[in-house]
């Protein structure tokens, strides 16, 4: 799980914060802290499939799945207990 | 309460809307509800803090916020004041800021904790700013020279009665800057008067009424997002705000909680709608949904059908048209002659006129394509500080919408593109707004941007920048499609698959952005 959450979270900066992790907690909110748009949601969503091997349905595009680290991090453990 | 008002100010529709239903609730917002009355009493607090520090009719106040409970009352407390608000994007970087800053000279910036990193870059007294109201602040200020009140403070407590300012319906209102793809962004001056003109003439054809409750996806600085709110206090309806469109699951569910009568978008709203959201699978929950609008820019037809597909039966499609110079709206389809008129922008609106003009200002017959031009109440009074745009926007005619169209014989207009954005593709005029219906139409792209590469032989270069529908599409799978109903010289020379298209604020695709990610 922490190994999960660690990759996760290195995504995160390299690809949204410019490698800046300052701030960035587990509880962030990617939207309300303005860190990561809509359009970059979807990118966060297209590595998460690939990366994890894992198949985001749409109707589980809420922000309880996927607007922070911490969320990925739960979301990816129930998909993967499920698979 | 009555479809047509007699107000001649936009706050007098939020007075008379907490007059005749102070208890009814006209904002949702996550767990925050605000009443009528408490949300009037708000913005009369508002616009008493402005008053006592300076703000006098016709100055103007930026409006910094995302949509939530103070933009309400931070927008109607700047009007009640007599000031002029001039909604800015949250995600202003100080360098798109402090060159509109500069421009519009604000005597007072109500901003939220969100903006305020960005704010503290600003050098605010060089610019001569002596006002900040901050909702929710985490930073300290008291190192500036400059006043910052508290929102909630402020909102929360003192004189809620409405100022009552004597003011002119032909005075100034707001000024929104445009998303304009090339050049600074120019500052469009709206007045009560077009404002209010505009709001009545929307009330009227979606025949909104205070039983509506309106799911706001798109940010209220954008013109769009700012008539839905204008027209819901306009009838004492209720605005659901929903900042969280990233996620269309948790929009389209809180639609079946709120029991939400209507939904707007841009054509990027619908195309996620329907293929990144739940839609299909619950739209048998959707049971209050009395209509869905949209409009800014061309949706493919193709969509449109989807959509309609996907959507309850009882729910009706507006298709509109309208420009942010039209303080939003400008023409919309009937949506019982929507099937029949499915390429169409519609008809004027209440109070709008509109005509196909030719090179040398000529009408121009129906069937002939030439410039939209459009008349009424609603056009704006020019840009802010740039005459020379306004020269060209403005004519004795109207206001040149920019947009190549025509009128076929039922009086019915259609668009066939921007009068900037044709392309000469070796010796053809090429619109790319029928290449990208033609991509829509194959099944396998979800939107996509046709662009013009400069090319020394051709002239242009196609190349389309398209997010398939399916991971596993080919652009061969794309271009057989398309090659049964495109003539070669129209068929994209390369297709470029991205995970999302770039897009501006409010949701439109950034054709400039497309570019370089070709280049």
């Amino acid at each position: 799980m922490s190994e999960m959450r660690e990759q996760v979270r290195a995504y995160i900066v390299d690809n949204f914060l410019f490698g800046d992790d300052n701030g960035l907690e587990d509880s962030t909110s990617f939207l309300e802290s303005g860190m990561i748009d809509s359009t970059g949601i979807l990118e966060v969503i297209s590595y998460l499939e690939e990366q994890f091997a894992i198949k985001v349905h749409d109707d589980e595009l809420i922000p309880e799945n996927l607007d922070s680290v911490g969320n990925i991090v739960g979301f990816l453990g129930t998909k993967m207990a499920a698979a | 309460m009555s479809s047509i008002s007699h107000q001649t100010l936009i706050h007098q529709f939020l007075e008379e809307s907490a007059r005749a239903l102070p208890d009814k609730c006209a904002m949702v917002h996550g767990k925050e509800r605000i009443s009528y009355e408490n949300l009037n009493r708000e913005a009369n607090r508002i616009a008493r803090w402005l008053m006592d520090h300076g703000v006098a009719p016709g100055d103007r106040v930026a409006l910094m916020l995302e949509n939530c409970r103070e933009y309400l009352s931070g927008y109607y407390g700047i009007l009640k004041a007599g000031g002029v608000a001039v909604p800015l994007n949250p995600d202003l970087k100080p360098d798109g800021l402090a060159p509109l800053l500069s421009r519009i000279t604000p005597r007072g910036i109500i901003s939220s904790a969100k903006c305020e990193r960005v704010l503290r870059e600003i050098d605010m007294p060089a610019l001569s700013i002596p006002a900040l109201l901050m909702a929710r602040p985490r930073l300290k200020w008291s190192d500036i020279p400059l006043t910052v009140g508290s929102f909630g403070e402020i909102a929360a407590t003192g004189d809620g009665r409405n100022p009552d300012l004597p003011l002119d319906e032909t005075s100034l209102a707001s000024i929104i800057f445009t998303s304009g793809s090339t050049g600074q962004p120019k500052g469009v001056m709206l007045s009560h008067r077009n404002i209010v003109a505009n709001t009545n003439s929307i009330v009227q054809y979606l025949e909104l009424t205070s039983a509506d409750i309106q799911m706001v996806v798109l940010p209220f600085f954008y013109v769009m997002g700012k008539s839905l709110l204008n027209t819901h206090v306009a009838v004492g309806g209720t605005v659901v705000i929903n900042n969280t469109f990233a996620y269309p699951a948790s929009v389209v569910q809180q639609m079946i909680d709120e029991e939400v009568t209507g939904f707007s978008g841009v054509p990027s709203t619908y195309a996620y709608l329907l293929h990144r959201s739940p839609l299909r699978s619950v739209r048998d929950r959707l049971t209050s949904l009395r209509y869905c609008s949209q409009a800014g820019g061309h949706l493919a037809s193709h969509t449109k059908v989807d959509l309609i597909k996907a959507l309850p039966e009882h729910t009706k499609l507006y298709v509109m048209y309208g420009a942010t110079e039209a303080s939003a709206r400008l023409t919309y389809v009937e949506p019982h002659r929507l099937h029949e008129k499915i390429d169409s922008i519609g008809i004027p609106i209440p109070g709008v006129t509109m005509k196909v003009v030719g090179e040398n200002g000529e009408e121009l017959p129906q069937g002939e394509t030439g410039e939209l031009v459009a008349e009424g109440t609603n056009i704006m009074q020019g840009y802010w500080h740039d005459p020379e745009s306004t020269a060209k926007a403005l004519s004795a005619h109207g206001y040149h919408t920019g947009d190549l169209g025509y009128l076929d014989r039922d009086g019915y207009f259609f668009v066939v593109g921007r009068r900037d954005n044709q392309l000469k593709v070796g010796g053809h005029r090429v619109n790319p707004q029928e290449i990208e219906d033609a991509l829509i139409d194959t099944d396998l792209i979800m939107e996509c941007a046709v662009l013009g590469i400069e090319d020394a032989l051709a002239g242009h270069r196609l190349v389309a920048v398209a997010v398939p529908i399916a991971g596993e599409t080919t652009e061969r799978d794309i271009l057989q499609r398309c090659s049964q109903t495109l003539p070669r010289h129209k068929l994209p020379s390369e297709i470029r698959f991205v995970k999302a298209l770039p897009k501006n604020s409010s949701g439109k695709i950034d054709r400039a952005a497309c570019k370089k990610l070709v280049h």
